[in-house]
């Protein structure tokens, strides 16, 4: 029988710690990135200019047919290369942070731009029509009428996926980035405790993830409240 | 005011309208009647150009809506418009609603605009609702926002699109009596709608549509008491035994 012995888990907690502070940092700036550069694409994609319309349609098929590991690994590869290249860097300058949080946003940003699409989508054109009618411009409409109604529809999706970017987040073990989910591995190797850290880390992503999905229920059901009215 | 002069548009090979002429002076107000799918709600809709078309001319106060260079924008901030299904901004006030043109559009001050707003919705008889949303107001209700709404950006005139066509039959009668004390004021308008009583009552012509074409365009006492074509004549037949 197996025996569990969690006591190289309250010495690590500082370092895990960091760790967590890397996997959040990550979410933090590929959600907002996401939700930003997603919109832009959703417009685009939504746009009657066709090359705009065909370079999002094309931007977001290809992120979304090939896997995250492997965009991952391509940035980890190529993008900290070029980077030093181009701001001449010192060669022992880390990037792989940087590289990370970019190749997390440029793949969340074709999921995001799909989830703000149908958002837009929802919301009926009469209030397009409605917008213009009283002089608004296009743009106008967007920001004012279209985009506020979309997002208010799309909350519960876009903070599910931020979820599931979460927990993607621990992929950067390829890149050997101490995230939350590396600094575990590394600490349960280190002292020959590799179950127990790894059941810790499953548990923490667990009690995380549950509690937000919670409040996202909960949040969708106050907009479904609202909305019924 | 309003020159549609020999306008046509398809749909790919979908002819929706086909050489409609009609004129709207100042202070008329004209209604627009026919069967559905007659082209009347498209009509309506060209003229502060929602709807584009292929040939023919629309101007409006001395501006041409078809011309490229034409701010629309500009032109439908002072044509005011009202939708069938009132197309209110459901995540924002009533107050917001009546305001976010005035200070968005014509460069308002909040305070102006606000101010303006609450009058119009007193005039429609809501002032209790200000700090309500769409959401939470009737059919009927949200009808007479959204013409106060159109009135606050101060249009020249008028465009109502089938504007009681979507409420229940006990809320007709509150838009309606907006509509005809707005008339009686002198507004310029023009009017897609089943509402006979209507018509009856402050129209100064009826245009009758049938499969996009302008099949009568006379006045509301030649309308009434001896339309011209048979189309006409079947249509009233069957819209007053109701």
């Amino acid at each position: 029988m197996y025996e569990f012995d969690w006591s190289s888990i309250p010495g690590a907690l500082p370092f895990l710690w960091e760790g967590m502070k890397v996997s959040l940092e990550i979410t933090l700036t590929a959600v907002v990135f996401g939700i930003v550069w997603g919109t832009a694409l959703a417009m685009m994609r939504l746009s009657s200019v066709k090359p705009l319309a065909f370079f999002a349609a094309s931007y977001v098929n290809l992120f979304r047919a090939i896997p995250l590991v492997m965009v991952l690994l391509w940035f980890f590869l190529i993008v900290p290369q070029l980077l030093k290249s181009f701001l001449s860097l010192d060669p022992n300058t880390d990037v792989r942070l940087t590289s990370a949080m970019v190749g997390f946003a440029l793949f969340e940003s074709a999921y995001y731009s799909e989830i703000i699409r149908a958002g837009i989508q929802s919301v009926p054109k009469g209030q397009v029509a409605a917008a213009s009618a009283l002089g608004m411009s296009y743009a106008q409409a967007m920001r004012l009428v279209v985009l506020p109604q979309a997002f208010r529809n799309m909350v519960p999706l876009l903070l599910t996926q931020a979820i599931v970017l979460f927990q993607d987040t621990s992929l950067v073990y390829v890149s050997a980035l101490a995230d939350f989910f590396g600094a575990a591995y590394k600490v349960g190797d280190r002292d020959g405790r590799l179950v127990e850290l790894l059941l810790f880390a499953g548990a923490v992503y667990f009690a995380i993830c549950f509690a937000a999905s919670q409040l996202v229920r909960r949040y969708q059901k106050k907009l479904n409240a609202h909305v019924a009215h | 005011m309003i020159s549609i002069e020999n306008v046509s548009k398809h749909y790919g090979s979908f002819q929706v309208l086909t050489d409609c002429t009609a004129q709207v002076k100042k202070g008329e107000v004209i209604v627009v009647c026919g069967p559905s799918g007659s082209g009347k709600s498209t009509l309506i809709k060209c003229v502060n150009g929602l709807e584009p078309f292929q040939a023919g001319s629309i101007t409006v106060n001395g501006v041409s809506v078809g011309d490229p260079k034409t701010n629309l924008s500009k032109l439908r901030s002072h044509v005011g418009m009202v939708f069938q299904h009132f197309e209110l901004f459901p995540h924002m006030s009533i107050t917001d609603n009546l305001a976010i043109a005035q200070v968005k559009v014509l460069g308002r001050s909040r305070e102006q605009a606000m101010d303006k707003g609450l009058k119009l919705l007193d005039r429609v008889g809501l002032k209790a609702h200000a700090g309500k949303f769409p959401g939470q107001l009737s059919g009927g209700q949200q009808q007479r926002v959204a013409i106060a709404r159109a009135l606050a950006m101060d249009p020249i005139c008028m465009l109502f699109d089938e504007p009681t066509s979507a409420l229940d039959p006990e809320m007709i009668n509150e838009v309606l009596d907006v509509m005809v004390e707005l008339a009686r004021e002198g507004m310029t308008m023009m009017c897609v709608t089943h509402e006979m009583g209507f018509a009856r009552k402050v129209a100064n012509r009826v245009i009758f549509m049938d499969q996009g074409r302008i099949v009568e365009d006379d006045s509301k006492d030649a309308f009434f008491g001896s339309p011209r074509s048979e189309r006409a004549r079947q249509f009233l037949a069957r819209i007053l035994s109701h």
